[in-house]
């Protein structure tokens, strides 16, 4: 039986110490006692555990717009946070884990505030079908964490952008999203703010468990233990590198022919790459895949990749005898470097 | 809910199927399997990774939930079920069928019980 509440908030917005924290304080809880924590993300798509993530989310807009790739603990599909987003994790051992009960301190928190919603068979909460608050769930021996997302003011042209990839060529063998329609709660409740809505969640925290919620403060965790999780979470291996292989085909028509580019990639690596082309070159179809193949998955060093072969050729155009060299002017082969580059970043 | 009497079971929730003495086949009790709902994904080592008693080899993934896969025992992945990975529904449908992994050089094990004393086990859990 719950003895003890506690909650949290943070100002750090940096998604990856935000999970870091989650993880620390749901390896670390005690019997009988329950954690709120509250906090928010600035630009983030996060995406489940067993995600792919160039599937999910459009990696390389995002990332290009300063924005944070995130993979969490827990299962699920990809969401969209901004400071528009306040998310929620409860903490709690095993014997005391329930969802409903959880999720009904959401429900009378928006109660609390004159919206009426409702509990779906997902485990997610909606006012009249559409969703404003996305909930995923991780367990490790007794330890066990349910969190969420809360929309308030989220901006959803933003949310679209980032989360919907044209990805019906990437085949994996990865957990796939459930697109849902999605309502900021600010739409519901005119004036609401992300400091309204953590005061009603603590309230309706302690209404539901029949107990006051003492609050905790981030400055009792050990700096190094949440600096080692951040850097695990920050790691590319864990963000791009995990054992999901993939097969992408993206193509294109071009001024100069068509292409298609199939890659085949596993823990965020090239391990193939076939070109075809009937108006390029078999010379320089090779030797774009051979310079490819290897590489990281990850549009701009693959772009820095196609630069150096592209300067790599033109020198060798210039000294070397007409014998030995692509019968392509400088002029073409750069067009052609270019427009894949393009197709390469809009792709990924 | 069956708990065949040939396999030996843990507290995590794994069951255990000797093929020798120091190698044996791993997965999840038809419990386990029941309690997580419909697995969408399995995450497994490889061969040759190896394994400790009480902690995690692997995941499973149900509705947007992931939970940790314990070894019983500390030995050697020797073999993988990569079938799993295509279709982790497979668990759900045949929980005794779908071993996860074979540990060989057994050298330590959990406390694991009989059929029996597993049924009672969960049953004083719930």
């Amino acid at each position: 039986m719950i003895k003890k509440l506690r909650w949290i908030e943070t100002l750090n917005t940096y998604p990856y110490k935000n999970l870091a924290m989650e993880e620390y304080m749901t390896t670390h809880n005690v019997d009988e006692e329950c954690i709120l924590f509250l906090w928010q993300n600035r630009r983030t798509v996060v995406i489940g555990k067993n995600q792919n993530c160039w599937k999910e989310c459009r990696v390389n807009a995002l990332e290009t717009d300063g924005g944070y790739l995130v993979r969490r603990l827990s299962g699920g599909g990809a969401v969209y946070h901004d400071l528009g987003n306040l998310n929620f994790t409860f903490m709690v051992k095993q014997a005391d884990y329930d969802v409903n009960r959880q999720l009904q301190v959401i429900i009378t928190a928006l109660s609390l505030l004159g919206v009426h919603s409702q509990q779906t068979g997902r485990n997610d909460i909606t006012v009249d079908g559409r969703k404003f608050s996305g909930n995923a769930f991780f367990r490790k021996g007794d330890f066990r964490f349910h969190h969420g997302t809360l929309l308030l003011d989220v901006d959803t042209e933003q949310m679209a952008r980032y989360l919907n990839v044209s990805a019906e060529k990437l085949s994996s063998k990865s957990v796939s999203s459930v697109k849902s329609r999605v309502v900021n709660l600010k739409e519901l409740c005119p004036g609401l703010t992300v400091e309204i809505l953590k005061e009603k969640l603590v309230e309706a925290f302690s209404q539901v468990y029949g107990m006051e919620a003492v609050e905790l403060t981030e400055a009792s965790f050990p700096s190094y233990e949440i600096q080692r999780l951040t850097e695990r979470f920050e790691s590319w291996d864990w963000k791009y590198g995990r054992k999901i292989p993939f097969e992408y085909s993206v193509e294109s028509r071009f001024d100069w022919g068509e292409v298609q580019l199939q890659f085949h990639v596993n823990q965020g690596l090239i391990l193939d790459v076939v070109v075809y082309s009937d108006s390029m070159e078999l010379e320089l179809i090779e030797k774009i895949s051979d310079v490819l193949i290897g590489k990281h998955y990850n549009a701009e060093s693959l772009c820095e990749t196609l630069d150096e072969l592209c300067e790599a050729l033109k020198q060798k155009n210039f000294r070397a005898s007409a014998s030995d060299v692509l019968n392509l002017g400088t002029s073409s082969l750069q067009a052609i470097i270019t427009d894949l580059k393009s197709l390469i970043r809009d792709s990924m | 809910m069956n708990f065949p009497e040939r396999l030996f079971y843990s507290k995590t929730h794994q069951w255990l199927r000797f093929l020798d003495d120091d190698k044996a086949l791993v997965g999840i009790t038809d419990y386990a399997q029941d309690s997580m709902g419909s697995l969408v994904f399995v995450t497994l080592p490889e061969v040759g990774d190896a394994v400790q008693a009480g902690e995690a080899f692997g995941d499973v993934e149900s509705v947007k939930t992931v939970s940790d896969v314990y070894s019983p025992v500390t030995g050697t992945v020797d073999a993988v079920n990569q079938e799993l990975l295509d279709t982790p529904e497979a668990i759900n449908e045949s929980p005794y069928e779908s071993w996860l992994i074979t540990i060989s050089d057994i050298s330590q094990k959990e406390e694991l019980m009989s059929s029996e004393e597993y049924a009672a086990y969960i049953k004083e859990q719930n």
